[in-house]
Order: C-alpha cells, then sequence, then structure tokens
C-alpha cells in the first residue's frame, strides 16, 4: 500500500514536467509573433520590445525555462503585465470562489448521476433507462454556458428562487453560499452527470450479470443491497476513473460559468486576462489547473485500493 | 414475447405460426438499416440537414449576416425579423443560419485533422518502442492540460481567425487520437496473424497499411465523430468568454457573446444559436453513439 | 407427512428475440426433509434452471415461471418478493458452480458469510463475524479467523467453494440446493468438497437437491435420482433403481456414458459415450413425440409420434418411455 502510493506520486513528477514544458513551450510554438499579439495594435515598437523582454523572448529557450521551472517550484507564477500584481496572489484571491464551485458540483453531480445510472442500469430497456440515456446524450451536447443561462433566465430571473448572478462568500453565512452556487453548479454538473451516469449504467449492467450478484440473491439480499452494495462497489473503479478524466470539463466549464453568473473566480480572473492580453496570468492559471487535474487523478489512483482489493502493484 | 402461453400437457402443442408460415417480407435495405440503428439513422439525417443548410445559407431567405442596419437595433422576433435583431441591427437568423458555416467546419476540420495527426502518431508509437516512451509521455503530459484552458492559452498568443482556433482545439485532441490508435496497434500486434506476418519477413510499411492501418479506421471513425461535436462546442466557448474566432465572424459562439450583455432583457439574441447549436452537437452525438453501438462492443470500451 | 419440497408440473419458459426457449417442460418431483436427490442430465436439459426455478432467481421477463413449487406446504410462486427473499438464504440456499467467480471480489469472507445471518437472524455485525468463524472452521478452513478478514482472490478455489458452503449452511437451511458443487474443482478437492457436504448434511440435518452430471457424485451422494432430458423428467427412483435397473433409453445411455471401474476412460468411456448419438431437440421448437426419439436406439413410429406419460412402473420408480415394460422384463 505505501509502496504502490509513493510509486504512484513518484509517477505523476514526469507528466507534470511535461506539462510544465509544454505551457512554458506555447510561447514559442504560437504561431506569430506573441509579444507584438500581446503588446495589441496600438502599440509601438518600444512596447512590443518591452513584452518580448518582460516574457523572456529574447534569451534562449532552455535558459529562460530552467529558470521559469525554478521560480514555478518555488511558488512564483511570474507578475501580471495589466496589474503588475503576483499572478499566485492573483490566482490565490480568487481560489475561494472557485473551490466552492466545484466542490458543490461534485456533490450534486456524484448524487444525482450514480443513482440514476444504477437505476438505469437495473431497469434496463425501460422507459427509465431512456429516459436517463437521453438525458446523458443532452448532457453531453448541450454548452454548459447555455444550460446555464437556460437556468439563470427560469429560475433566477422568471421564478426568483435564486440570484441572477454573483457570489457571497462561504464567511458570509452558508444560506447566502449556496443559494448564490446553486444554479452555477447544476449548469456545470449537467455535463459531469451525463458523463457519470452513462459509465455507472454501463459498469453496472456488466457487473449485474456476474455470478456473484446472483449469489447475493440467492443469500436473501434485498434489491436496494445487491445494486449499491455488492454491485456497486465492483462498479467502483471505472466510475471513479471517469470522475478522474472528467474533472479536466468540469475546470474547462468553470471558467465558462463562472463567467455566465458573474463569479470573481479563477475562471473569471482568466477570461479577463484574455481581454487585457494579460498571459502570464494565463499562462499561470493554465498551470495551476493542469497541476490541479494532475493531482486529482493522482488522488484517483490511490482510491482505487481502497474500492478494489485486488489492486495491489 | 411476454405474452407466452404455457400449454399444460406437454405433448401436442400447435406449432407456432412463425415456424409454419414462410419467412417475413424482406424489408428494403435503406428500411432494414433504419430498424437496425436508429441513431445513426436519426443522427446522420438530421446532421445532412445542417450540412444543406449551411451550403445552401443564402437560399433561406437570409440577408447579409455582417449587415449593420443601426436603426433596427434589437427588435424582437418578428415577421421580418424571424429570430429578431443584435445590439448592431443585424439579423440573428441569417447570422444563425450562415453561423452553421462556421461551426461545422470547425468541427469537420478538427476532427479530421486530429484524425489524421493522432493516426500517424499512433501507429507511429505503436510500433516504435523508443520513440514511444517519449510521445506517449508527451501525449499524457497534453491531456493533462484541461483542453479549453489550453486552447485559450494558444489563442491568448496569436491573431484571433478561424484557423487558428482550428489549431489550438486540434493540439488538445491529437493525444486522444493518438492514444486511442496505439491501443489498437499493440493489441492487433499480438494477433497471431500479425505476429506471423511479421515472423515471415513482411516488411513494417505493408504489415501497417494491410493489416493495421484498415482495424482502426472504425474506432477512429467513431472518436473523430465525438471530437467533431465537442469541437463545436469547443469553439461557441471560446468564442464566447472572447478567445475564439474574430468577432466579425457571425459564429454561433460570437452571436452569443454579443447577446451576453443583453441576456436579461432580450434572451433570444442568445437561446437561438443556443439552439442550433445544442442540436447540432447533439445529431453529431447520435451519429456517433450509433457508430458506437454499432462497433465491437469491446472497441468501443475504449473512446 | 408431506414432503419438504414438492415441485408439480413445473414450467419455465424464456421468451427470446428468436421465439420461445422451452427450458422446463412438466417437471414434478419432491425432495423429503434430510433426504438427497439427484438430479442429473446432459448441460441444457434444464436442471439448472429448475433449481433456479425454485429459488425463483429466474428474471421475469424474459423468463416465465409456471406450475407448483410447495416448500413446507406453500407455494414459493405465489410468495411476494420480500417473502421469498426471507427465505433464500434462510430456509432454502444454494451452492453454485463456479467457486471462483460467485464470490464477490471486494468483499471480505468474513462479510459475505455474515450477511445471511445479519439479514435473516438479526444478528450485529459483531456476533455474524463471530459466527463467520464458526462457520469456516466448521467447513474446515485452517486459521478462520484471520481468513474471515481476507477477501475472495486470496483463496484457492477449493477454499472458495468451501466458503460458498459456509454461507449456505450458515442460517441452517431445511433445503440446500447444490448446482454442480465439485465440477470446476479438481479430483482430490472434489472428493474432499463431497465428504464435507455429507459430513455437514447429518450434522445440519439439511435436504440436498444435488444437481451434476456426474454419476460417481450421485452414486456418493443420494438416496433417490431424477433423470432430465430436454426439460423434461424422463425417470425418477432409488439410486439402486437407476443405477442397476435403468428403465429409460436415456438413462442407459448415461450408464453406459459413465467410465466404469477398472476400465480406462478412452476405450470404455468414448465407445459408450457413442450410444447416445445425434443432437439434443431445439427447445425453440414445440416436441412432438418423445423428446429422445430422435437419439433413442430403440425408437419406433409410435414414439415419434406421440409423447409417452410419465409413470410409475414399479413401487417409486417413475418412467417416461412406451417400452418401459419391455425393458423391465428384460431386467
Amino acid at each position: 500500500m505505501f509502496a504502490y502510493t509513493v510509486r504512484r506520486v513518484i509517477a505523476t513528477i514526469p507528466v507534470m514536467a511535461v506539462v510544465a514544458l509544454f505551457v512554458f513551450s506555447l510561447l514559442y510554438i504560437a504561431p506569430g509573433d506573441p509579444a507584438a499579439i500581446i503588446a495589441g495594435d496600438q502599440a509601438t515598437p518600444e512596447d512590443v520590445e518591452r513584452i518580448r523582454e518582460s516574457l523572456g523572448l529574447d534569451r534562449p529557450f532552455l535558459l529562460r525555462f530552467t529558470e521559469w521551472l525554478f521560480r514555478v517550484l518555488q511558488g512564483d507564477l511570474g507578475v501580471s503585465i495589466f496589474t503588475n500584481l503576483p499572478v499566485s496572489h492573483m490566482i490565490q484571491q480568487r481560489l475561494e470562489p472557485t473551490f466552492s464551485l466545484m466542490a458543490l458540483t461534485l456533490v450534486i453531480a456524484l448524487s444525482f448521476a450514480i443513482p440514476m445510472g444504477v437505476l438505469a442500469a437495473w431497469k434496463q430497456g425501460t422507459w427509465i433507462d431512456r429516459l436517463v440515456m437521453v438525458f446523458a446524450v443532452m448532457g453531453f451536447s448541450v454548452p454548459v454556458f447555455v444550460v446555464g443561462y437556460v437556468l439563470a433566465y427560469t429560475f433566477a430571473l422568471q421564478l426568483d428562487w435564486f440570484p441572477v448572478q454573483g457570489y457571497s462568500p462561504l464567511a458570509n453565512g452558508f444560506g447566502g453560499w449556496l443559494s448564490n452556487l446553486m444554479l452555477p453548479a447544476i449548469a456545470l454538473g449537467s455535463a459531469f452527470i451525463a458523463l457519470i451516469a452513462r459509465i455507472t449504467r454501463a459498469t453496472m449492467l456488466e457487473v449485474l450479470s456476474q455470478d456473484y450478484v446472483r449469489t447475493a440473491r440467492a443469500k436473501g439480499v434485498g434489491q436496494r443491497s445487491v445494486l449499491f452494495v455488492h454491485a456497486l462497489k465492483n462498479a467502483a473503479v471505472p466510475i471513479i476513473t471517469i470522475i478522474g478524466i472528467g474533472f479536466a470539463a468540469l475546470i474547462g466549464g468553470a471558467v465558462v460559468t463562472e463567467s455566465v453568473f458573474a463569479i470573481p473566480g479563477v475562471g473569471r480572473l482568466v477570461v479577463d486576462a484574455i481581454l487585457r492580453r494579460d498571459y502570464p496570468v494565463i499562462q499561470g492559471v493554465v498551470l495551476m489547473f493542469s497541476f490541479t487535474y494532475v493531482i486529482v487523478n493522482l488522488i484517483v489512483d490511490l482510491l482505487y485500493t481502497v474500492f478494489d482489493p485486488r489492486i495491489r502493484y | 414475447m411476454s405474452t407466452t402461453t404455457l400449454p399444460t400437457d406437454g405433448f401436442t402443442p400447435a406449432p407456432e405460426l412463425a415456424d409454419v408460415l414462410p419467412p417475413r417480407k424482406e424489408r428494403s435495405r435503406l428500411g432494414m438499416f433504419i430498424h437496425r440503428h436508429p441513431t445513426i439513422a436519426v443522427g446522420g439525417f438530421m446532421v445532412i440537414m445542417f450540412i444543406l443548410m449551411a451550403i445552401f445559407a443564402p437560399l433561406l431567405g437570409t440577408v447579409d449576416p455582417t449587415a449593420l442596419a443601426p436603426a433596427k437595433r434589437t427588435r424582437a422576433p418578428s415577421e421580418i425579423y424571424w429570430f429578431g435583431t443584435d445590439m448592431l441591427g443585424r439579423d440573428v437568423y441569417s447570422r444563425v443560419i450562415y453561423g452553421s458555416r462556421i461551426s461545422l467546419i470547425i468541427g469537420f476540420a478538427v476532427a479530421f485533422l486530429s484524425a489524421v495527426i493522432g493516426l500517424f502518431i499512433g501507429l507511429i508509437s505503436g510500433f516504435i518502442r523508443s520513440v514511444d516512451a517519449v510521445v506517449m509521455r508527451i501525449m499524457d503530459g497534453i491531456m493533462s492540460i484541461p483542453s479549453i484552458l489550453l486552447a485559450i492559452a494558444m489563442m491568448a498568443l496569436t491573431r484571433a481567425s478561424v484557423e487558428n482556433v482550428i489549431i489550438a482545439i486540434t493540439i488538445a485532441d491529437v493525444p486522444r487520437v493518438s492514444r486511442l490508435v496505439r491501443g489498437v496497434v499493440l493489441t492487433l500486434r499480438e494477433q497471431p496473424y500479425v505476429e506471423a506476418a511479421i515472423a515471415s519477413g513482411t516488411r513494417m510499411p505493408t504489415i501497417i497499411l494491410k493489416h493495421i492501418l484498415p482495424n482502426t479506421f472504425a474506432p477512429v471513425l467513431v472518436l473523430a465523430t465525438f471530437l467533431c461535436a465537442s469541437a463545436m462546442i469547443a469553439e461557441a466557448t471560446l468564442s464566447f468568454i472572447g478567445a475564439g474566432t474574430p468577432p466579425i465572424v457571425p459564429s454561433w459562439g460570437n452571436i452569443m457573446a454579443e447577446g451576453r450583455a443583453l441576456w436579461q432583457v432580450k434572451p433570444y439574441i442568445v437561446f437561438f444559436p443556443a439552439l442550433f447549436l445544442s442540436i447540432t452537437v447533439l445529431s453529431v452525438n447520435l451519429l456517433g453513439d450509433g457508430m458506437r453501438d454499432a462497433l465491437d462492443p469491446r472497441m468501443a470500451k475504449r473512446i | 407427512m408431506p414432503p419438504l419440497l414438492e415441485v408439480q408440473n413445473l414450467q419455465t419458459h424464456f421468451g427470446t428475440l428468436d421465439g420461445v426457449v422451452r427450458a422446463v417442460e412438466g417437471v414434478s418431483f419432491h425432495i423429503d426433509a434430510g433426504e438427497t436427490v439427484a438430479v442429473v442430465g446432459e448441460s441444457g436439459c434444464g436442471k439448472s434452471v429448475t433449481a433456479m426455478s425454485i429459488m425463483r432467481l429466474i428474471q421475469t421477463p424474459p423468463g416465465k415461471i409456471a406450475g407448483k413449487i410447495l416448500f413446507q406446504g406453500r407455494d414459493l410462486l405465489e410468495l411476494t418478493e420480500p417473502e421469498m427473499q426471507a427465505i433464500r438464504g434462510k430456509d432454502i440456499s444454494m451452492v453454485f458452480q463456479e467457486p471462483m467467480t460467485s464470490l464477490n471480489p471486494v468483499l471480505t469472507v468474513g462479510r459475505q458469510i455474515g450477511e445471511t445471518v445479519m439479514l435473516h437472524e438479526g444478528l450485529s455485525a459483531k456476533d455474524a463475524e463471530q459466527r463467520a468463524i464458526e462457520m469456516l472452521t466448521l467447513v474446515g478452513i485452517p486459521a478462520p479467523a484471520r481468513r474471515v478478514r481476507e477477501y475472495p482472490h486470496q483463496l484457492s478455489g477449493g477454499m472458495r467453494q468451501r466458503v460458498m458452503i459456509a454461507m449456505a449452511l450458515a442460517c441452517s437451511p431445511q433445503l440446500l440446493v447444490a448446482d454442480e458443487p465439485t465440477t470446476a474443482l479438481d479430483v482430490t478437492i472434489q472428493a474432499q468438497i463431497l465428504e464435507l457436504m455429507r459430513d455437514l448434511k447429518t450434522r445440519v440435518g439439511a435436504a440436498i437437491m444435488l444437481i451434476t452430471h456426474d454419476l460417481g457424485v450421485v452414486a456418493e451422494m443420494a438416496q433417490r435420482v431424477v433423470v432430465m432430458y430436454a426439460g423434461r423428467k424422463v425417470e425418477e427412483g432409488s439410486v439402486e433403481d437407476i443405477f442397476l435397473h435403468p428403465l429409460h433409453p436415456y438413462t442407459r445411455g448415461l450408464m453406459g456414458a459413465m467410465p466404469k471401474l477398472g476400465s480406462s476412460l478412452t476405450t470404455t468411456g468414448r465407445t459408450k459415450l457413442t450410444e447416445i448419438e445425434g443432437q439434443v431437440p431445439s427447445l425453440r421448437k414445440p416436441i412432438i413425440g418423445c423428446a429422445f426419439a430422435g437419439r433413442c436406439p430403440e425408437v419406433t413410429d409410435v414414439c415419434r409420434r406421440m409423447a409417452p406419460a410419465i409413470e410409475e412402473k414399479a413401487p417409486a420408480h417413475w418412467v417416461a418411455c412406451h417400452y418401459a415394460a419391455r425393458a423391465m422384463a428384460a431386467a
């Protein structure tokens, strides 16, 4: 167990290194002159030169990368071109809303998606199953921000059940926090629910045809316990795997959702940075989110051993 | 079949009608296909309709989608302006119809490019061990960057254009195809007939062309269909947050981005492109779902 | 005293896209308390489906069960699902053929044994684990206190089948349905498991419905035998009747197919096996005449046209053959 954990942790290091290298190289891969593009159309040649220098584009790639990597490892993500503030500081200030949104989305998505998938598998071929599958395809097909607008228009503007936009920090009370985040979390969760419900259904169908499910029934175990104890625990590994993989979509969706609902999170920070061509901020956010994604998938790897005793590498 | 009758005496039940009657009239080949694969039929039909809509956009009662008419700003949907007009007085209906061109071009281009590049990379890393180790590390790395963020970073460094959007989304999608292809190649290499071909000294290019490549087409086609759908969403998302196609282009994402400021009072500007985008993506996804189900289920699991 | 289990005219059919499969077609038999009855026949003859029907573990639809299954006087087919759940694992329990796949891989052995007693006897988790340890001791698993915390993949095939038996017997059931309990095991392990079942049967006092295609197992374990063919019961009698005076040509064929002691499997076994030539009839189509007609060496026109009724030709010896009397005379 300990050896497995250590090995998995070590295995993420090269992945993180490649992520860092790739994110850094974007400046060099991008077609055209990034300095000129960041400086904008009205910039003087001096401005462009200044930005080129601040991005380090005038120095050799490897030297610049090594310097940059060392600073990243110390938590220094550079300085914003627009505000001159440290990027890591800017991200830190915006973490709470983003983290809150993702956490609530995960809770909502899992508590809906897994029962939906289990139910669809149990009632395979019935209208319940078909309804879940239709919902799953829709969830994949309707963009998060469209769901967001539909929800905001219906439940905030028309019915006035929730605030239309904005965020209220957890420190100001749980009720305000929850009511502000409810619609964004459901919007962001729609695609995630579709993804998880689908994989849950497929895996459960496979598990339910196994001999040990028949054994459980032969022991007199009730339907609910057959589904949620005997079968679901066996279906857990593929489900948590897809949760890990789907986390990337969750991050991407959060950026858009924060824009729709005017939530002052990291996603909003990156969207504002696009409009200001503030590349260091964009780079910092991309790096931060990518590392988060790698760590989430590391956690998923470690969770395997909790759900399946056979996994002991 | 649930209305089975149970004869109580075991020995002289009437033979079932199905055993006595001649086989039912053959369905037409098309009818048979629709019956077997309803999702492919529905998805495929709708995708074809959208393609026709994009091609014949000028003939569908549209006006110039970029024509400004400041006097007729933000009109509600009416007989003249079916979907209303936007802040600059442009006809939303025309913009939405023409917008299908952008979405479809981006969807197909991304699907095609990532399939071709991914196929190439996947084949090579499936066959050459030394390349595999390095290339797959890079692919894992790229896959660890949430694709929308990767595209945002790319777009921040280039000029807004349809081509650059295609490139930005393709870079994020290539690793998915190459991982799939590599997996297929590694499985196929274990197959006795491929091992036999290798052992009997068949040249690598021949093996790849004759035995490997044909087997990768089906799964790659399915994956490419899903990538086409997700690319259309990605384009709309990028344009929506201002990192996509240039604002002058009437893409669905841009129309929605422009309607954003007014969505609380003029929701139709956002609503119509959103509806068209969702239905188009849905059709492509249905097509992909149907094709995946028609494929070997074990292969389908990978996608 | 009424029998413990009485199956009357059981019919289990499955609706499939290609038509109705008549897996069990009018089977009747009974099992007395404490008795071991073997159900034998080739694979696909409906013996497992019969067992699953008694447990009511057939999915309906596509399955459909008709007839009567009287257990202690109650018709199991009339019970609600919760009532049936209370019987499964408590009064009737089952051991399956595949010990490798019949245990849940992600739950501990103790949990799986203990679940039965928690469910049916309301024991606490702690007491259930204690019972699980006792049961493991009973079925002869060494170091039960350690094994109880282990997962199935940590056990050998023979041990897993012991665990299955421990699980089935944890609530001291009246009837144990054992579906090919030894088929998947090595010969030496087979003998151990049979020995264990015999031993436990006397201790727990359960009746056993033993499904097998291995006549050696039948001879060793059973008092009575039910022979099934193509979803029908073709013969029933005491072990002596069936082995020494088989009346149905199919039963005689099975006896011939069994390798005799002292003869090598390759010579006697193979040549005798070919005695039953031909294909089992399709269960998708109604069978006209005797189901065995297509393969019977003694077939006549009567057999092809008319199905024989099952009749008691000798005391407690039932057979469904037009020419049973002739066979009796010959014997």
